[in-house]
């Protein structure tokens, strides 16, 4: 086993490692910009080091530098950043580093997503279908070819682009190159600014099943996970299982992800993507070679710590257990919140966060870098916190994940708490009637008139009052000579 | 005593404040005709932060933002109108044509320049914050008369970026 891990990364994932790493008796090594300072990984780890900028978190050439004058034995790259980068893998390795991941091979072929593609569907797997090949800046007419040949609606995607970003709908021939153009915009900071082409599938479910293997050949499937909900290309509300699918073709679908795991040689921790229809046939769509952000779905209902897994795996371990001792108990849900203001169009909210309290009891999880009194950096992604609840059904999940929004309470920067809590509430959900397409642009809705809403009334008013008698003299003059003079009669 | 008409999600209230309560832990509140006692478990309210009072006997944290323009409580985010029927003003709103960085970020396109006409709601240049192409809006018609800022440079929030000026 390590004895020192260097996390490559920062905010949740970053926390979520280092205690990982500290049960298991390996020194932590954190990482920091100094805007990021006050996060919670900083504090908890053995040791912290400071890096110049954000940016450092991309080079791998700095950080494989830093690694070895750190003398650590493996690196942690948690989701973002350069967890899927097959050539950092490859110079963690030949610095005498492990990787905490896939072999640098496979990621190499996860990480070409047309290729993946093309393979996966020369096997015999139905997949989504793609552009034959990525498009340069200069290619705009092999494009336009490629699209008409597709057909539409279709998606531009960025080759090399993670997090949905530089993704683009388009629904007819003559949005493809304005589309083209944004999508290279986007992309352009990633490795060749090269974009390409899936058919559209609407509606649709977007479903991972979370895979995991040893370097032995075995593999074991931990069930899948639905996350459909998103805005800006971001998903908000997960769960586990996926409301949509019959149970005949969920153990189908399981066994497709484990054969195309197999097929790719997949090793440690990843998920099979597939988009799925409503009429229950599913597509594959690639393979997330890392964690991801909503394993702690996965980790309530099978009782698997699958971050002591990857660095297990890693480390050259075998798998601690068989498919057949995977017991994956009740229903999880998880929501995401992200530092965004609701009433300015869902826009960052980097700040100082003044409070910050989180739900507790049991079957509820909170995974944050944040405190009473942290910033939210603006240099990164604006997910600073994850908010899971498990129950033994589905129903009993959300209510319990409702009362946690309900409780989670934050103040000092605007949240998208409020639109979380809308969604749980809506019908759609309540009932599991939902896809990729339900929730195009968010927007907040009045809510219905509630008894509260008057106590709210007269909250408002008491505070407008309070607040101009600390804050204006005016107001406060105005009040000294209506007011008190009142007061004092009525208190007599 | 002050006069307030509170709307809230489209439902309007009219609250009338009388004193402290004598121990000045509370307030007494007319609201719609109902008297309503009101307790301040804490001395002091910050702008921004969490605070919590209790209505009647129902307790509820919240936060409402400096302007006063939302609520936040258990239920989620509610627009706020207060009209303060003494002064006879309502809360004012930002309407010059200033406009302002709603986040720190960096500046990546500017799409305008002095002398341009533009209209209301076309972008006219893209901030870069949190790894998101923020687009930001013309607030109002007429003709930019100030740009204070250069692609590549990073502002903070609030910072005026352009200003737009009748013509």
């Amino acid at each position: 086993m390590f004895n020192k891990v260097l996390i490559a990364n920062r905010g949740e994932i970053a926390v979520r490692a280092v205690r990982a790493c500290r049960e298991m008796g390996i020194t932590a090594v954190a990482l920091y910009d100094p805007s990021d300072i006050s996060s919670l990984h900083v504090r908890l780890a053995d040791e912290c080091v400071r890096v110049e900028s954000p940016a450092f978190f991309m080079d791998d050439q700095a950080m494989v530098k830093l690694a070895r004058e750190r003398g650590v034995d493996a690196i942690y790259p948690g989701y973002g950043f350069l967890s899927e980068a097959a050539g950092f893998a490859q110079a963690c390795l030949d610095a005498g580093i492990a990787f905490i991941g896939p072999p640098p091979e496979v990621l190499q072929q996860t990480r070409d997503k047309l290729a993946a593609l093309t393979r996966a569907r020369e096997a015999g797997f139905l997949t989504v279908q793609s552009s034959p090949e990525a498009y340069g800046r200069d290619q705009m007419a092999e494009l336009q070819q490629a699209a008409d040949q597709l057909g539409y609606p279709l998606v531009v995607k960025s080759y090399r682009g993670g997090r949905g970003r530089g993704s683009r709908l388009i629904s007819s021939p003559d949005k493809v190159t304005q589309a083209m153009r944004q999508g290279q915009q986007t992309a352009a900071d990633s490795e060749n600014g090269r974009i390409y082409l899936e058919r559209a599938i609407i509606p649709a479910h977007q479903i991972s099943v979370q895979v995991m293997g040893d370097r032995f050949g075995n593999l074991v499937c931990l069930g899948e996970r639905e996350g459909s909900i998103m805005y800006h290309n971001q998903k908000v509300i997960e769960e586990s299982p996926t409301p949509c699918l019959m149970p005949d073709e969920r153990a189908r679908l399981w066994q497709t992800a484990v054969a195309i795991a197999r097929l790719f040689h997949y090793q440690n921790v990843g998920s099979v993507e597939f988009l799925v229809t409503d009429a229950g046939e599913f597509y594959f769509s690639e393979i997330k070679a890392r964690i991801q952000v909503e394993h702690p779905l996965t980790e309530m209902r099978a009782g698997i710590d699958l971050v002591r897994e990857q660095i297990r795996l890693a480390a050259g371990e075998s798998l601690s257990f068989r498919q057949e001792d995977v017991n994956l108990r009740g229903w999880a849900v998880l929501a995401r919140i992200y530092a965004e203001d609701p009433q300015r169009h869902f826009l960052p909210s980097p700040g100082r966060l003044a409070r910050l309290r989180v739900p507790t009891g049991p079957d509820i999880r909170v995974d944050t870098y944040a405190y009473s009194g942290c910033q939210v950096p603006a240099a990164y992604a604006p997910l600073f916190a994850k908010l899971t609840a498990w129950g033994p059904d589905r129903a009993s999940s959300i209510a319990r994940l409702r009362q946690g929004l309900a409780d989670f309470a934050v103040a000092g920067i605007p949240t998208n708490i409020p639109l979380l809590q809308q969604i749980v509430q809506a019908e759609g959900f309540v009932y599991g009637r939902y896809h990729t397409g339900s929730l195009k642009e968010p927007l907040l809705e009045n809510g219905a008139a509630a008894p509260h809403l008057r106590d709210l009334a007269v909250i408002a008013a008491i505070t407008y009052i309070r607040r101009h008698q600390q804050f204006e003299p005016a107001a406060l003059e105005r009040l000294a000579t209506g007011w008190h003079r009142e007061s004092r009669r009525i208190g007599n | 005593m002050s006069n307030l008409q509170i709307t809230i999600d489209e439902h309007t209230y009219e609250v009338v404040l009388n004193l402290p309560s004598p121990n000045g832990s509370g307030y007494e509140v007319m609201v719609d005709g109902e008297r309503v006692k009101v307790l301040l478990p804490e001395a002091a309210l910050h702008n921004g932060e969490l605070e919590w009072l209790v209505v009647g006997e129902r307790p509820y944290e919240f936060v409402m933002d400096p302007h006063l323009t939302w609520i936040k409580a258990f239920s989620g985010l509610h627009r706020l109108e207060i009209k303060d029927l003494d002064a006879q003003v309502s809360r004012p709103r930002s309407g010059d044509g200033r406009v302002k960085a709603p986040i720190p970020g960096l500046i990546t396109h500017l799409r305008v320049q002095v002398g341009d006409a533009v209209e209301a709601g076309i972008s006219i240049l893209v901030l870069e914050a949190m790894k998101m192409e923020n687009e930001i809006r013309a607030p109002l018609s007429g003709v930019v008369t100030a740009v204070h800022v250069a692609a590549g440079q990073t502002v903070a929030r609030g910072e005026v970026l352009v200003e737009i000026g009748n013509p």
